[in-house]
């Protein structure tokens, strides 16, 4: 049966990537259909030769496994009835787009950031987000923070004045394409 | 059936002249074996959001499989355009 939410389901569940490659620690809100956020702490092996600081191009990553992979796999999970097994099983989620991104300020090891993504576009298992990426305040309680967030304070970006600006990203897009499908491609 | 063919090259040209991402003036020799990312430079982001005005410019619907296995020639679009159709008439 698919959950109500994300919010109380563990991303490992849900994506297809192994640890290492794992970008994603907690969905701290997330409203079916219209948008999400996804909360990650930067670790040592993501940081390492890169002088502690989390990269541009990870940062992208990770909005992408918060955002257009992970609500790709609700919206699929709960039209084809699949459990997280299945979908798992039929599925490859494949980056397609990259908009406009542009960085403001930098995540370094031990900081948490968090992705804010709403859907722009879904459409034949392709979707787009637009969103930001915000360091977050240390000690924050991230759920208890979120309990009360709404669609409109997520499309406004409503947070308290100390989550810092980190990115803002453009068409992020992505598509989940049936592995049988991608046989006659590779 | 060549009538046929030729009705959906027609609107679907029209489709394409609302894709900002198009150049119109690619759109004047446009073929059934042009190549949309090949000879289009349309971006294949771009493929999606056509297939999705083509349904709404012949009142048609895809299947979502049926985007995974489409071709980016403008003949596999057709293809699909008579697909949709005959499994419309059939239901």
């Amino acid at each position: 049966m698919t959950p109500e939410d994300l919010r109380t389901v563990n991303p490992a569940e849900v994506l297809l990537y192994g640890p290492k490659k794992l970008l994603l620690d907690q969905y701290v809100w997330h409203s079916p259909g219209v948008g999400i956020i996804g909360a990650y702490e930067a670790k040592e092996k993501d940081t390492e030769d890169h002088y502690d600081v989390f990269r541009g191009v990870d940062m992208i990553e990770a909005f992408a496994q918060a955002t257009i992979v992970s609500m790709g796999a609700y919206l699929e999970r709960a039209k084809g009835k699949y459990t997280d097994e299945e979908l798992r099983e039929m599925f490859l989620p494949l980056f397609i787009g990259v908009g406009n991104v542009s960085f403001h300020h930098y995540i370094k090891k031990g900081e948490t950031f968090i992705s804010m993504g709403h859907i722009t576009f879904y459409k034949f298992r392709q979707m787009s987000c637009d969103g930001r990426i915000y360091k977050v305040p240390p000690g924050l309680d991230l759920v208890d923070y979120f309990s009360n967030y709404t669609d409109e304070k997520l499309k406004n970006y409503e947070l308290a004045p100390d989550f810092k600006l980190v990115a803002n990203l453009e068409g992020i897009t992505g598509r989940a394409m049936k592995k049988e499908t991608l046989k006659n491609f590779i | 059936m060549e009538n046929e063919r030729q009705e959906i090259l027609n609107g679907l040209i029209e489709v394409l002249r609302t894709v900002r991402t198009v150049d119109p003036a690619r759109l004047e020799n446009v073929t059934e074996e042009t190549d949309f990312l090949a000879d289009m430079n349309t971006p294949s982001t771009e493929l999606i959001n056509i297939a999705a005005k083509v349904e709404q410019k012949f009142g048609i619907e895809f299947e979502d499989d049926d985007i995974d296995r489409l071709g980016s020639k403008v003949k596999d679009i057709i293809d699909l355009i008579i697909l949709a159709r005959k499994r419309a008439a059939e239901e």
